[in-house]
């Protein structure tokens, strides 16, 4: 069984935000509205975020694209009382709408900040996209257009392509990879199996050094960062 | 700490960064609760979130076609299912983007099914026009709208009078733009403006003084070494984007020599974020330092004396210019870069090649810009990256089927022969192609003559333009304003008239990027989903427009494919098949040849000028006062600000913000939430002030300011930075519109409300950073 991971280099990411609209585009994550962002109810499955050190005129920037670090210990899943939240075999975690109470005990026990509420209101015209047709059978292989409120959502690393490129036989971290990974345009993201020691992924991180958000916690995080 | 430094030691940088950086996401996501507490073991489930079969493949495919939510109309494929368009991305076989696209191409959806899009022709009932008056917008047929619009195009020509009619021309198409350019020829109006002037003439003005073509170059990126941006927003708002992102990676870590990058701003831009050194300027000194480089580079004999000698001409004089006037000490004192900086940014540029100087807006859009340009040109001619791997290299066109030429008769000659309203060519801007920003100032006076109608097409250059009110006054001054656009724009608020277009997702096009990647590469524009309401693709209503404007001007559209993909197929027949393009939706042309350099330059010595010989014969042709030889050589020139240093001791610097959206609208979510990425916010505007600076003011970090100039003053929040120059206040362009739109009405404000109005006098390009202006507690 794989375990999927993916490598975030931060030499090579140009901050640009890519990631971060095409998994809203993939996913169909609704967007926020100024008062949302406002009261941090907007919600991204993906964020990059700005971290800056230093006085003028030796100021640094750090710009971080955040996907769910899809812990191999995620407290998330811990504490879930539902067991809504969970750890496929090959890693992923993921979140079962059907189950989810929307306790929110996840969102304050992830160390990431990669969880988000869905408090949109069903009438609200903007909890789905008016650009896509009202069948939902015609959205096509990709489940999650499809939108619950009032439960806990965050990056799959679009598992719905994976599970389907596996079934098509293709090789998943290049014929097929998560929306974020297709989009960066700087080519800064990798994703593959961390335990195939030939996959991209390990590769990389054999040659490279690396390093974990919030390592100290212990969750061993499954996504690596490259350093400058 | 015992485990930090067992892990310290192994990944010194990656700890470091982890510690300081995630203190502020415990903060955000409440008390994090501690690693002993939370790890438990893993929990595994047999079943999906989503039951399987629950979305069955339907009917679905992708097509090839291309972007223009900004210049740079990369190629994109669209997934389209059940008639809707539901996913866009990157088209993998363009060249010039090597399939990748910027974020604005994903916002593409939501231009598409922007929910206030014009979907028929509306006319204002209401006669009095201006800034929140109603314009009782009324919907009328397309033959309505298009019998009034000829009847009046018939009138002005009957008076003999076709340079009365004016043409603004936006971001469109290259298809939409030959058939505008074609309109304006064959009618006989000399005043089509685009909104280049607003961009960066003065770095086609210095490259032509350099190298005779007046236009912008390219880049090598494939194969350079070293980059100093001169004030180039290499990752916001330079061109072609999607290309430049894409190399940025491969610089860094595709490549055996990692590209070092310099950038020169006086603003700590995302691009400076990302490069390898940020050294802040004083705002519109550039010059100086380019040529204390260039002091340094040759007192130290660091040059490529090979280059130098064959292939460029008037190099003494420049060396004598550059060693007399702008020794690192000297220039010191002007820029605040520090001498001993500039000696070693000399070292580096000239020493690690191949390596390009790259000039862009904050450096070249001043009053003295376009010599900014010139000695930026220069000092790629110094270490000889002139068509080189790795170096300056210049884009090569698109061979089109040609368009028979127009039989204009005496109405048109007599039109064309008429002054442009913008003053182009004239003493006032000798070398301008096009005055964007005169035109307020032209139809304000009535000179050098009234205008009796205008045609926008997807312009909005009252929201674009540096004292942009003058504009709107501007705009309720002409007689009759015909405007067409996807939706309603600032500027179609003032129009008589709305047509209502398509988007690029609807339409027949080709189109092609600015200069970036040297080989020519044509990109087909297709409709991926049907067209909604009553819009119309703007080449269908010139060949209307002209039909029924009938004369030399309907023979002029006679031909050409008589609708928008007729016009496609008759202009891309040269190239390949109709079947193929339709398929893969690029044509590519043949690999970039380098070292041309026997036609390469068209200057008077036929090589590359340090010593302008084109620049001495306009000024001959034109009877212009040169100030001697500095005339003709790269020099810097103290810049002019709008407004006394006493009353307004700081400086305005609008930046454009990658998620702007340059289309004319900005009413896009996607776009909007994830706007300031250096700000980790979205939705609005600050004024980013340098934190000494804003405390000696006594300002509060996230209070209400006013920023006010000569000319005006607006109200934002004041954020304190540490990348800000102490003299500069740092406002993003592209919010502050009120015509229309849920999620852009209301948002942020337009820093171009208080920017005054100035040009650099040889390109006429608008001068937008030299705005003086003082900040206090709102």
């Amino acid at each position: 069984m794989p375990r999927w991971g993916m490598v975030i280099d931060l030499d090579k990411c140009v901050g640009c935000q890519a990631c971060t609209v095409a998994c809203k585009a993939e996913n169909n994550v609704p967007h926020g509205s100024p008062e949302e962002q406002k009261e941090r109810r907007d919600f991204f499955w993906n964020k990059m975020i700005a971290a800056t050190s230093g006085r003028y005129p030796s100021v640094k920037t750090e710009l971080i694209p955040m996907p769910c670090m899809h812990c191999d210990k995620a407290p998330c899943v811990t504490v879930c009382p539902a067991e809504a939240t969970y750890r496929r075999a090959d890693g992923i975690i993921v979140q079962d709408f059907r189950r989810c109470i929307g306790c929110k005990y996840c969102i304050v026990a992830c160390p990431y900040g990669a969880r988000n509420f869905n408090g949109k209101e069903q009438e609200e015209k903007e909890y789905s996209r008016h650009d896509l047709p009202p069948d939902r059978k015609s959205w096509g292989p990709w489940p999650f257009p499809t939108r619950t409120h009032g439960v806990v959502e965050k990056c799959t690393f679009c598992f719905h392509r994976i599970d389907q490129g596996l079934k098509e036989g293709k090789k998943i971290g290049t014929e097929v990879v998560p929306a974020c990974v297709e989009a960066c345009p700087s080519g800064a993201r990798i994703f593959g199996d961390l335990d195939d020691p030939k996959s991209n992924v390990s590769r990389t991180l054999a040659s490279r050094d690396s390093f974990q958000l919030r390592e100290e916690l212990s969750t061993h995080p499954k996504v690596y960062y490259l350093p400058k | 700490m015992k485990s930090e430094d067992a892990v310290s030691q192994k990944k010194p940088g990656g700890l470091k960064f982890n510690r300081r950086t995630f203190i502020k996401l415990s903060a955000l996501t409440g008390v994090a609760i501690g690693a002993g507490q939370i790890l438990g073991p893993a929990i595994t489930h047999s079943s999906d979130p989503v039951p399987p079969g629950a979305a069955a493949p339907l009917d679905e495919k992708w097509i090839n076609t291309s972007c223009i939510n900004c210049p740079a109309r990369c190629a994109i494929k669209v997934r389209v299912a059940g008639g809707k368009a539901v996913k866009i991305t990157g088209n993998p076989l363009s060249r010039v983007s090597e399939g990748k696209v910027c974020p604005r191409a994903y916002v593409g959806l939501q231009v598409l099914y922007d929910q206030g899009r014009v979907n028929f022709p509306l006319k204002r009932t209401n006669a009095q026009k201006g800034k929140g008056v109603d314009p009782k917008w009324q919907p009328v047929s397309w033959e309505e709208a298009l019998d009034e619009i000829a009847r009046r195009l018939q009138a002005i020509r009957q008076k003999e009078e076709p340079h009365k009619l004016l043409l603004f021309s936006g971001l469109n198409t290259r298809s939409s733009e030959d058939m505008i350019a074609r309109f304006a020829e064959a009618y006989g109006t000399p005043n089509l403006v685009s909104g280049d002037a607003l961009e960066a003439e003065t770095l086609k003005a210095g490259n032509w003084m350099a190298d005779g073509r007046y236009g912008d170059v390219a880049y090598d990126l494939d194969n350079t070494n070293y980059i100093l941006a001169f004030g180039a927003d290499i990752l916001e708002s330079s061109r072609p984007l999607a290309r430049l992102l894409r190399k940025w990676g491969k610089m860094r870590r595709e490549k055996p020599n990692r590209t070092r990058i310099v950038v020169i701003n006086p603003r700590y831009s995302l691009t400076a974020a990302k490069s390898d050194l940020w050294a802040p300027i004083n705002p519109g000194t550039d010059a100086a330092l380019a040529m204390a480089l260039a002091h340094v580079i040759i007192r130290e004999n660091l040059y490529d004396s090979a280059f130098v000698s064959r292939w460029t001409a008037g190099f003494d004089a420049y060396k004598k210019l550059a060693l007399d006037e702008y020794s690192p000490e000297e220039v010191a004192k002007i820029t605040g870069v520090d001498a001993d900086d500039i000696r070693k940014m000399a070292r580096e540029f000239a020493g690690t090649r191949p390596a390009i100087a790259i000039g862009g807006r904050e450096a070249v859009d001043w009053t003295n810009g376009s010599y900014t340009a010139y000695a930026i040109a220069c000092l790629n001619a110094l270490v000889g990256s002139i068509d080189v791997p790795g170096g300056v290299i210049y884009q090569e066109g698109v061979k089109f089927s040609p368009m028979p030429g127009i039989a204009e008769d005496g109405i048109a000659k007599k039109g064309k022969s008429q002054p442009a309203l913008d003053l182009r060519k004239t003493a006032k801007y000798p070398l301008a192609e096009v005055v964007t920003n005169q035109i307020p100032e032209s139809l304000l006076k009535g000179e050098p003559y009234p205008v009796e109608m205008a045609i926008g097409f997807n312009s909005n250059f009252n929201m674009l333009s540096p004292g942009m009110e003058k504009w709107d006054e501007a705009l309720r001054k002409i007689p009759f304003y015909v405007h067409i656009a996807p939706f309603v724009s600032e500027m179609a608020f003032d129009a008589d008239i709305i047509l209502p277009a398509t988007t690029y997702l609807e339409e027949w096009a080709y189109d092609f990027s600015p200069p970036g990647s040297g080989f020519a590469e044509l990109k087909l524009k297709q409709p991926v989903v049907p067209l909604r309401g009553k819009n119309r693709p703007i080449p269908e209503v010139i060949f209307e427009i002209a039909k029924k404007t009938g004369g030399a001007v309907a023979n002029a559209f006679a031909g050409l494919g008589d609708n928008a993909e007729g016009f496609v197929k008759y202009r891309t027949a040269s190239l390949l098949s109709w079947k193929e393009f339709v398929e893969t939706g690029v044509w590519i042309g043949n690999d970039y040849e380098y070292r041309k350099y026997e036609r390469l330059f068209a200057t008077p010595s036929k090589k590359f000028e340090f010593y302008s010989g084109n620049m001495k014969a306009l000024f001959a042709a034109k009877k212009l006062a040169a100030a001697g030889d500095l005339s003709f050589l790269p020099h810097y020139g103290a810049p002019k600000f709008l407004g006394e240093a006493s009353a307004f001791p700081l400086v305005l610097l609008p930046y454009q913000p990658l998620m702007v959206v340059e289309n004319g609208s900005q009413n896009y979510p996607w776009a909007q939430e994830a706007f300031l990425p250096m700000c980790g916010v979205g939705w609005q505007v600050f004024a980013e002030m340098n934190t000494d600076t804003a405390k000696k003011l006594g300002l509060k970090n996230g209070g209400f300011v006013w920023v006010e100039s000569a000319s005006g003053k607006i109200r934002a929040k004041v954020k304190f930075s540490e990348g800000i120059h102490p003299e500069v206040v740092a406002m993003a362009t592209g919010q502050g519109h009120w015509s229309y739109g849920k999620w852009q009405t209301g948002i942020g404000v337009n820093p171009n409300e208080i920017t005054g109005l100035d040009y650099d006098s040889l390109s006429g390009q608008s001068a937008f950073f030299n705005t003086r202006v003082k900040v206090y507690k709102a």
